[in-house]
C-alpha cells in the first residue's frame, strides 16, 4: 500500500519537475556550482499586504521570520507602489522598472521588457536561467513583454504550480470517470504516469494565454477533484506549492534571476481576517525557508541578493471601502509598502528613504550586471553593486 | 431621458434641462445610470440623489463651474472624450479606464474635494431631521473569548454594562424582544418614516423571532437554496458562454436576473435586487456567513441608511484547502470532509468586522450623535454600549443590569 504522505503527493504533483517542465532535451544534471555568478531572487508578498499586519509593530507577531531576517538584511521602511493597484500590473511594475497599466487579468503582456529579457538578452543566457513562480493564474504572460526585439524569446519560463496540480489531477480524473476516481492510491499511480507524458497539456502554462488557463480552471470545478485535493494531507495552500517548484527550480536549474509570487494572502477578499493573518504567518514561513534554501545551496550560498516586498498593498481601517478586504482606495494602507534585501552585497541596515516598485527591475538589473532600457525606475544604491 | 425611466418628477426635470450634460462626465455617468432603475433604489438613495442634483441645479453656474474644474482638467488629461467615454451607461470598462490611468490618484482627490464641499451643505440637511436610532450587534455563544476580550478594537468608544438573566430566559428574545413586541417590529409597524427602514441582518435564524412585517430580513442560512442557485447558474453561464475573464463575468453579472423564491424577499423588487447584488459583488458573501452578515449590513447602511438594525454573527465554518479554487462552488456540497466550525477564527473575524460596522455607520449624519449601538454576545455577562449622552441612563449602573431594563432602555430611547 502506497502511503500517502505529504512529501510523496509533492512528488507526485511535482517531483523530478524537470521531467515535467521541459522537453528532455533541455534537461542537464545538476549545474555544478559556478563561482563569481550573482543570482537574484524578487519574492512577493503577492495578494497584497498592510504595514498593519506585517511590520508595523502591532504586526511583527504574524511575520516572525521576517523580523528576524530584517536584523541581517537592509530594510527600506518605506516601499511605494504609485501605480495601478491591481495584481499583474503592481508585479509587473517590479519586472519591468515602469508603472504598467495593462489588462490586470492575464490578456496583456507587459508594455515594457522585464528584467528577466534584459538579463537573457543581455547576457545571452538560456532558457532556464529566469523563472517565475506564480501562485496567481493570471500570471502566465509575467514573464515577458509584448515588444518586438524582446518578449518571449528572451522571457522568464513561467509556471502556475497549483495549476499544474488541478490540471493534471483533472486530466486523472477526465479519464478515469467509471474508475473509481475517488481511489486516491489509484488517481495518484495515473497522476505520476500522466505528468511523466510531459508539460504541455498539464499546466506548465509557459507562455499560455490567460484566457485558456480560466477554462482550465473552471474544468477543474468537478467532484472527483475537490474529494482528491481536499485529502488530509495535502498541501494545505498554493502558496506550499509554490515554494516546493521554486525550491525545486533552484536545485534542478540554479536559475541567476527567478521571482517568486507567494499568493495566499487574497483570501482577503473573501471576508475573513483570521485567514489572511494565516496566510501572512504562512508566507512568512515560506520565505524564512527559502532564505533557508539559498544559505544551504552552494549554488546560491553568498552570491544571492534576495529581494521581497509586498506586490501592494490594502485598504486601511477607516474611511475606506471595506478595510483588509479590497485594494483599490489608492489610500497610504494601499501604497506604502516595505522592502527587504537579504544577502550577497546587501549591508545592514535601514533607511527612511522611499522607495518605489519600479526600483526593483534597476536594482536587479545593477546587480545582475546588466543594462535596462530607459526606466522609470532607479537601482537601490544602499545595495552593493548597484 | 429615456422612455420608461420612472424616476421622480424632479430628477426628470434636471435630465431634461441637460444637468447631467453639464457636469463632467466622469462625475455624472454613474449617477446617471444609477437612476435608470429607480425602482431598485431605496428611499434614502433617491432621496440623496434629489437633494445633491437639486443642490448642483440650485447653486449659481459660477460656483458650480469652480466646484468641478480640477475634474475637467483631470478628465482632459486622462482623454476622457465621446470616444473613450459612454455618458449614457456606467460600466466595469469605465472603472478600468479610471484605474489604469494615471492621473487616477488625482482624479480620486479632485471627486474627494467635490463631496467634501458638497457633503456638509447636505449632511446638514440631514442633521436637521435627526432621530434616535439603534444598532444591535449580537455574537454567538461559542466564541472563545472572555468579555475583556470582546469588542477590543471599539471599546474605548462605550462603555462594557454587566447585565443579568435567569438562566431559562432567551438571552436575544430577551434583547431584541419578540414577535410582535420585537424592537424591529414594533419600530416598523409604528415610527419608521419609510419602507426598509429596519433590517434584521443575520448569519443563521437567531434572530427570525424579531423580524416579521415590515423589516427587511435577510439570512445567510436562509438564503441557502438562492445561494447554491446562484452558485450554479454562474458556473454554468461561464462554462456555456464562452465568459473570457473576470470584466466579462462581471458584466454578465450585472444583467443576470434570478429570483430568490423566497417571496418575503422578492415581492420588493429594490430588496430582491439588493439581496442578488450583495451575493454577487461581495467574493465572500456567498462562502462566508460573517463576510455575507458584515457585508449586507453596510450596504444597507450606505444605501438604506435603516433606523434600526438588529445583527446577528455566526460562527464561521473551517475553509477547506485548495477552496480558493471553487468560488461559486458550494462546499458542503462538492466535498466529503466534514465541516467544522472555525470559532477561534470567527472570534478574530468578527472583531475587526465590530470596527468595520461601527465606523460605517458613523460615516453618515443619519447615525453621528443619533445612535445607540449595543454589542452583545449571546450568554456573555457583559455588554457594550456606544451611545449619545442622552441614551437612557443604564450605563451609570452599578449592578448588573437585567436584560429586561436594557430592552426597556431600547424602547424607550426609540420611543416606542
Amino acid at each position: 500500500m502506497w502511503e500517502l504522505s505529504k512529501r510523496r503527493f509533492l512528488q507526485a504533483a511535482g517531483l523530478a519537475i524537470a521531467g515535467r517542465i521541459l522537453p528532455r532535451r533541455l534537461l542537464a544534471r545538476p549545474p555544478e556550482p559556478r563561482s563569481g555568478s550573482r543570482k537574484v531572487i524578487i519574492v512577493t508578498f503577492g495578494g497584497g499586504v498592510r504595514y498593519s499586519e506585517t511590520f508595523a509593530p502591532e504586526g511583527l507577531r504574524n511575520i516572525p521570520r521576517l523580523k528576524e531576517l530584517r536584523a541581517q538584511g537592509f530594510f527600506y521602511r518605506t516601499c511605494a507602489n504609485a501605480g495601478v493597484l491591481s495584481h499583474f500590473n503592481s508585479t509587473a511594475s517590479i519586472l519591468t522598472g515602469d508603472w504598467q497599466r495593462v489588462d490586470d487579468f492575464g490578456f496583456e503582456r507587459p508594455a515594457g521588457a522585464t528584467i528577466f529579457e534584459y538579463y537573457r538578452k543581455q547576457t545571452g543566457s538560456k532558457a532556464t536561467d529566469a523563472w517565475a513562480i506564480c501562485t496567481n493564474k493570471s500570471f502566465s504572460p509575467i514573464g515577458a513583454a509584448s515588444l518586438r526585439d524582446w518578449g518571449v524569446p528572451y522571457g522568464a519560463q513561467v509556471v502556475l504550480p497549483k495549476q499544474l496540480l488541478i490540471e493534471a489531477v483533472d486530466e486523472v480524473v477526465k479519464k478515469n470517470r467509471d474508475g473509481g476516481a475517488a481511489n486516491r492510491e489509484n488517481v495518484l499511480r495515473q497522476l505520476e504516469e500522466i505528468l511523466n507524458e510531459g508539460y504541455e497539456g498539464l499546466g506548465w502554462t509557459i507562455f499560455k494565454a490567460g484566457r485558456d488557463l480560466d477554462q482550465t480552471v473552471r474544468a477543474t470545478l468537478t467532484r472527483s477533484l475537490v474529494e482528491y485535493i481536499n485529502g488530509p494531507e495535502m498541501p494545505s495552500s498554493g502558496d506550499e506549492l509554490t515554494f516546493f517548484i521554486a525550491r525545486e527550480v533552484m536545485r534542478e536549474f540554479a536559475p541567476p534571476l527567478m521571482l517568486v509570487n507567494f499568493w495566499d494572502m487574497d483570501v482577503a477578499h473573501w471576508g475573513a481576517y483570521s485567514l489572511y493573518l494565516q496566510a501572512i504567518t504562512r508566507t512568512d514561513r515560506l520565505v524564512g525557508m527559502l532564505w533557508e534554501e539559498i544559505l544551504a545551496n552552494p549554488n546560491y550560498k553568498d552570491k544571492t541578493t534576495l529581494l521581497v516586498l509586498p506586490e501592494l498593498g490594502r485598504d486601511g481601517d477607516v474611511n475606506t471601502a471595506n478595510g483588509f478586504l479590497n485594494h483599490r482606495s489608492g489610500d497610504a494602507s494601499c501604497r506604502n509598502m516595505w522592502l527587504l534585501a537579504l544577502g550577497a552585497g546587501v549591508p545592514g541596515g535601514e533607511s527612511e528613504r522611499p522607495v518605489a516598485h519600479i526600483d526593483v527591475c534597476a536594482t536587479a538589473a545593477a546587480v545582475l550586471g546588466v543594462k535596462t532600457a530607459a526606466i522609470a525606475g532607479r537601482p537601490m544604491r544602499e545595495i552593493a553593486g548597484a | 431621458m429615456p422612455e420608461g425611466i420612472k424616476a421622480s418628477s424632479a430628477i426628470q426635470q434636471l435630465v431634461a434641462k441637460g444637468l447631467f450634460d453639464r457636469l463632467p462626465p466622469t462625475f455624472s455617468t454613474f449617477f446617471y445610470d444609477r437612476i435608470q432603475d429607480w425602482e431598485l433604489l431605496f428611499p434614502a438613495e433617491q432621496s440623496y440623489f434629489e437633494r445633491l442634483f437639486g443642490l448642483l441645479d440650485r447653486s449659481e453656474a459660477e460656483a458650480v463651474n469652480q466646484l468641478f474644474a480640477p475634474l475637467r482638467e483631470i478628465e482632459r488629461r486622462m482623454g476622457v472624450n465621446d470616444k473613450t467615454w459612454n455618458t449614457r451607461e456606467f460600466t466595469l470598462a469605465h472603472v478600468d479606464f479610471l484605474n489604469r490611468s494615471p492621473d487616477y490618484p488625482q482624479w480620486r482627490q479632485a471627486v474627494s474635494g467635490i463631496f467634501a464641499k458638497i457633503d456638509p451643505i447636505l449632511d446638514e440637511q440631514v442633521a436637521r431631521h435627526g432621530r434616535p436610532r439603534l444598532v444591535m450587534v449580537l455574537s454567538p455563544s461559542e466564541l472563545p473569548a472572555s468579555p475583556d476580550r470582546m469588542w477590543t478594537r471599539i471599546a474605548t468608544r462605550g462603555k462594557r454594562v454587566a447585565v443579568k438573566w435567569s438562566e431559562r430566559q432567551d438571552f436575544a428574545a430577551l434583547l431584541t424582544g419578540t414577535g410582535e413586541q420585537s424592537l424591529a417590529r414594533a419600530y416598523a409597524a409604528t415610527r419608521a418614516p419609510a419602507p426598509h427602514d429596519t433590517w434584521v441582518i443575520e448569519a443563521g435564524s437567531r434572530l427570525a423571532p424579531a423580524a416579521g412585517q415590515g423589516v427587511a430580513h435577510l439570512s445567510y442560512d436562509g438564503l441557502r437554496d438562492y445561494r447554491t442557485r446562484l452558485m450554479d447558474e454562474v458556473r454554468k453561464m461561464v462554462e456555456a458562454e464562452d465568459i473570457r475573464g473576470p470584466r466579462q463575468l462581471g458584466e454578465r453579472l450585472r444583467r443576470m436576473k434570478m429570483p430568490s423564491a423566497r417571496p418575503e424577499i422578492d415581492s420588493m423588487p429594490v430588496l430582491a435586487d439588493f439581496t442578488r447584488s450583495v451575493l454577487l459583488n461581495g467574493n465572500g458573501t456567498l462562502l462566508i456567513n460573517n463576510t455575507f452578515v458584515e457585508w449586507t449590513t453596510v450596504q444597507a447602511v450606505r444605501r438604506a441608511r435603516p433606523s434600526v438594525v438588529l445583527i446577528s454573527f455566526g460562527i464561521r465554518n473551517k475553509v477547506k484547502p485548495f477552496s480558493s479554487l471553487l468560488i461559486y462552488t458550494d462546499q458542503d456540497r462538492a466535498t466529503p470532509i466534514p465541516t467544522q466550525m472555525d470559532t477561534l477564527g470567527s472570534y478574530v473575524d468578527l472583531e475587526i468586522f465590530y470596527q468595520y460596522i461601527w465606523s460605517e455607520f458613523e460615516k453618515y449624519p443619519e447615525y453621528r450623535h443619533n445612535t445607540a449601538y449595543i454589542f452583545a454576545a449571546d450568554g456573555m455577562e457583559e455588554v457594550l454600549i456606544i451611545a449619545p449622552p442622552d441614551f437612557p441612563t443604564l450605563m451609570t449602573a452599578k449592578d448588573p443590569l437585567p436584560l429586561e431594563n436594557v430592552h426597556a432602555a431600547l424602547r424607550e430611547w426609540l420611543s416606542l
